[in-house]
C-alpha cells in the first residue's frame, strides 16, 4: 500500500488521494480504510447517513485529525503532515460553519486574507453580492442560511484548486443553491475540483461528476453518475385497446417488475431497454402511453439499499451481490 | 487589528483587558484613598504583629511594617489581590487561548487557512504575556500616580522591578493554562488546574517558615520567584526573573508540541 500510494502521488494527476485512510475516536470506528481518488477539475459528491464518517473524511483531508491509519494526500502534499501547505491550495466549508460572533463578514474576510496573504476582498465582495449576503452584519446576526452563504464566500475567494464542502448547501434556500452550483461550475471550469458531501444524491446529482457512498465508515460505492443514469429506471405504463399477458413483455430483456391488469400494463425499465419495449408495446394497438425517467435518487437507492432517511439498510437485489465488485472496478478506473 | 492571529486575539480581548484595567485602577485607587488613615494610625502594625504566625505569613508577606507605603502596598496589594487579578486574567487568557476557540468551533475557519498551528500557539501566548503585562503596568502606574496624590510616595524603579515579578507569576500559570489547553482542548481543566495549583503554590511559599516539608520545596513555587525577595524593596531579581521566564518558555513548548499532535475538536 506504502508503494502504491508514492506512486499515485508522484503522478502528480490526483488531487484529492487517500489510502485505507482510517479514524477511530476510542473504540468507535468513525472511518474504516477510505481510499478515494478526486481528479482536476472533478467534483465529487460524497453521500452517506448521519454518522457515516463523511465529516470525519473531510476533517482528515483538512488536517485538523491525525490519521489513525493510511494516508491522505491533497496536490501530493501529506494532509497532516504538511496542513499549512495543503491549506494554502484548498478551500474549506465546515459543516458546522461556526464565524466568529462579532467580527461581520467583511471583518471574516479581512482576518482571512491577512492570514493568507493576499488581497482577495473584490472576489469575496463579489460572490457575497451573489449570494445576497450583507458583509457588514455582525455573524451573531446572521440565519443559519446566510451563515452558511458567508462560510461559502470564505471558502472560494481565494480561487483555491480544492474545493472541500461539507454539507455547504444545507440551510440555503433553493435559488441561492443555484447560484451556488453556478459558481461551483465556474470552478471546475477552471480547473478546480471539489468534494462535496451531502445526505441525499438530488443535492448534488446536477454537480457532481462521480459519487461516493459512506456507510459505517466504509466506503461502499464510487460510481460515475451518467453511467448511473444509463441505469437509471424509467416507468412505463401502457392502456391497450384489448387484453395482454405478462408474458409478452417480461420476456424483453432488462425490463423489471412487470404489472398486467387487464388491459393495462405497468413495468420499470432501463433506458436499454427502451427500444425493444417499445417495439413490443407498438405491436399492439395502444389506447395511452407513458414513460417517466425515476429520479436518480431513487435507482441509487435502489442499488444500494438505502432508504430516503438516510439510514442503511441491507441491499434486498441480486445487485447487492455484484457490489463490491464494480467497487473496486471503479475506484481502479478511477486511479 | 485583523492582521493576524495575535492582533486578533488582543482585540477580542479588548473590553476585558479595558474592564480588567477600569478595575485596577479603582482598586488601588481605594488603597491610596485609605493610606492617610492607616498611616496615622500605627496600631495597625501592632494588630498585624499580634496576628497569629501562621495567618500573618498567609495574608502579609515577610517584613510588613504597615506605616511606610512601602510596607502598606505589600501587605494590602501585593500579597494577595494583586496576584489574584492578575492570575484570574492569564489563567483564563491561556486557558481560552486554543480550547475556547474549538468550544466555539471556530478553530476549523482559523486552521484552514495557511497557519501552522504553532504560529497560533505562539500568537495566543504573546497575546496572553502582553495582556498580562498591560495589567501589571496599570497597576504599577495608577500605584505611582495615585500614590503621589495621597503622599504615599513609592520609589518608582521597585514599583516597576515589583510589577515584572507580579506580571511574570501571572505569565508562569498563563502558559500552564495555555499548555492543558492546547494539550487538551478541554477549557474547564486548563482553568481549574492552574488555579489550584496557584493557590498551593501561594501556600506552599507563604507556610515556608513554618512547615518543613513546604520550606524544603518553596524554590519551587512560582510565588517565591515573585514575592520571596521583596521586589518592592530590592527591586528586581534577575536569577527570579530567569526561573520565571524559563518555566514559561518550557511550558509554552509544550503547548506547541501537544497541539500539533492531537485532533482538533469541531
Ligand atoms: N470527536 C469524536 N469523538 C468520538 N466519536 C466521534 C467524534 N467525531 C465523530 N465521531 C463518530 O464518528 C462517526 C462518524 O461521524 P461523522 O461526523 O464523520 O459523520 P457524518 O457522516 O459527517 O454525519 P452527519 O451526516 O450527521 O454530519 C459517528 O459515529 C460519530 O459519532
Ligand atoms: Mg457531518
Amino acid at each position: 500500500m506504502q508503494a502504491a500510494h508514492s506512486l499515485g502521488s508522484m503522478s502528480g494527476e490526483d488531487i484529492v488521494q487517500t489510502a485505507g485512510l482510517t479514524k477511530r475516536f476510542g473504540r468507535t470506528t468513525a472511518l474504516d480504510g477510505v481510499s478515494l481518488t478526486i481528479g482536476p477539475g472533478e467534483v465529487f459528491g460524497y453521500l452517506g447517513p448521519n454518522g457515516a464518517g463523511k465529516t470525519t473524511t473531510i476533517r482528515l483531508l483538512m488536517g485538523l485529525l491525525r490519521p489513525t491509519s493510511g494516508t491522505a494526500y491533497v496536490l501530493g502534499l501529506d494532509a497532516w503532515r504538511q496542513s499549512r501547505e495543503v491549506h494554502r491550495v484548498v478551500g474549506y466549508v465546515p459543516g458546522e460553519p461556526a464565524l466568529y460572533d462579532r467580527l461581520t463578514g467583511r471583518q471574516h474576510i479581512a482576518y482571512c486574507a491577512h492570514l493568507r496573504h493576499r488581497d482577495d476582498s473584490e472576489l469575496a465582495a463579489r460572490t457575497a453580492a451573489r449570494l445576497e449576503l450583507d458583509l457588514d452584519r455582525p455573524a451573531r446576526t446572521l440565519s443559519r442560511g446566510n451563515r452558511q452563504k458567508l462560510a461559502v464566500v470564505l471558502a472560494v475567494m481565494s480561487r483555491p484548486r480544492l474545493l472541500v464542502l461539507d454539507e455547504p448547501t444545507s440551510g440555503i434556500d433553493p435559488l441561492v443553491q443555484q447560484v451556488f452550483h453556478a459558481i461551483l461550475r465556474e470552478h471546475t471550469a477552471a480547473g478546480g475540483s471539489a468534494l462535496f458531501s451531502s445526505h441525499v444524491l438530488g443535492e448534488v446529482e446536477r454537480v457532481a461528476d462521480r459519487i461516493g457512498v459512506v456507510r459505517a465508515g466504509k466506503l461502499v460505492a464510487v460510481e460515475r453518475l451518467q453511467e448511473l443514469a444509463a441505469r437509471s429506471l424509467h416507468q412505463v405504463r401502457a392502456r391497450f385497446a384489448e387484453e395482454v399477458s405478462v408474458a409478452e413483455f417480461a420476456g424483453v430483456p432488462g425490463v423489471r417488475d412487470v404489472r398486467v391488469d387487464g388491459r393495462s400494463l405497468a413495468c420499470s425499465a432501463p433506458q436499454a431497454a427502451l427500444d425493444a419495449l417499445l417495439k413490443r408495446v407498438s405491436a399492439r394497438q395502444v389506447e395511452d402511453f407513458e414513460c417517466s425517467e425515476a429520479p436518480l435518487e431513487e435507482t441509487f437507492l435502489g442499488y444500494y439499499g438505502m432508504d430516503t432517511a438516510g439510514t442503511g439498510r441491507p441491499g434486498t437485489d441480486t445487485a447487492g451481490t455484484g457490489r463490491p465488485g464494480g467497487v473496486e472496478a471503479e475506484a481502479g478506473h478511477a486511479r | 487589528m485583523l492582521a493576524n492571529v495575535l492582533l486578533k486575539t488582543l482585540r477580542d480581548q479588548g473590553r476585558t483587558l479595558l474592564a480588567w484595567s477600569v478595575s485596577l485602577a479603582l482598586i488601588v485607587a481605594t488603597y491610596a484613598a485609605i493610606w492617610p488613615s492607616v498611616q496615622s494610625q500605627p496600631s495597625m502594625s501592632d494588630f498585624i504583629d499580634q496576628m497569629p504566625e501562621a495567618f500573618r505569613s498567609l495574608f502579609a508577606t515577610s517584613s510588613a511594617d504597615m506605616s511606610t507605603p512601602t510596607g502598606y502596598i505589600q501587605v494590602e496589594l501585593l500579597s494577595f489581590m494583586g496576584p489574584i487579578a492578575v492570575l484570574i486574567y492569564s489563567i483564563s487568557a491561556g486557558a481560552g487561548a486554543i480550547g475556547g476557540e474549538e468550544d466555539r468551533h471556530t478553530m476549523d475557519l482559523l486552521l484552514s487557512n495557511p497557519v501552522s498551528r504553532g504560529r497560533v500557539v505562539l500568537d495566543k501566548f504573546a497575546a496572553m504575556v502582553l495582556g498580562t503585562f498591560l495589567l501589571a503596568a496599570v497597576m504599577g502606574v495608577s500605584l505611582v500616580l495615585e500614590g503621589s496624590m495621597v503622599d504615599m510616595v513609592l520609589p518608582t524603579d521597585k514599583v516597576a522591578a515589583a510589577m515584572l515579578h507580579l506580571a511574570l507569576l501571572g505569565v508562569v500559570f498563563g502558559s500552564l493554562a495555555l499548555a492543558l489547553s492546547a494539550g487538551t482542548g478541554h477549557t474547564g481543566l486548563s482553568r481549574g488546574v492552574p488555579a489550584v495549583l496557584a493557590v498551593l503554590a501561594y501556600i506552599v511559599n507563604a507556610l515556608a517558615p513554618l512547615v518543613d516539608v513546604f520550606d524544603r520545596i518553596q524554590k519551587v513555587s512560582p510565588f517565591f520567584q515573585y514575592i520571596a525577595h521583596d521586589p518592592l524593596r530590592q527591586g528586581t531579581a534577575w536569577d527570579s526573573v530567569l526561573v520565571s521566564a524559563g518555566t514559561a518558555a518550557v511550558l509554552l513548548a509544550l503547548a506547541v508540541v501537544g497541539f500539533r499532535r492531537r485532533d482538533v475538536a469541531g
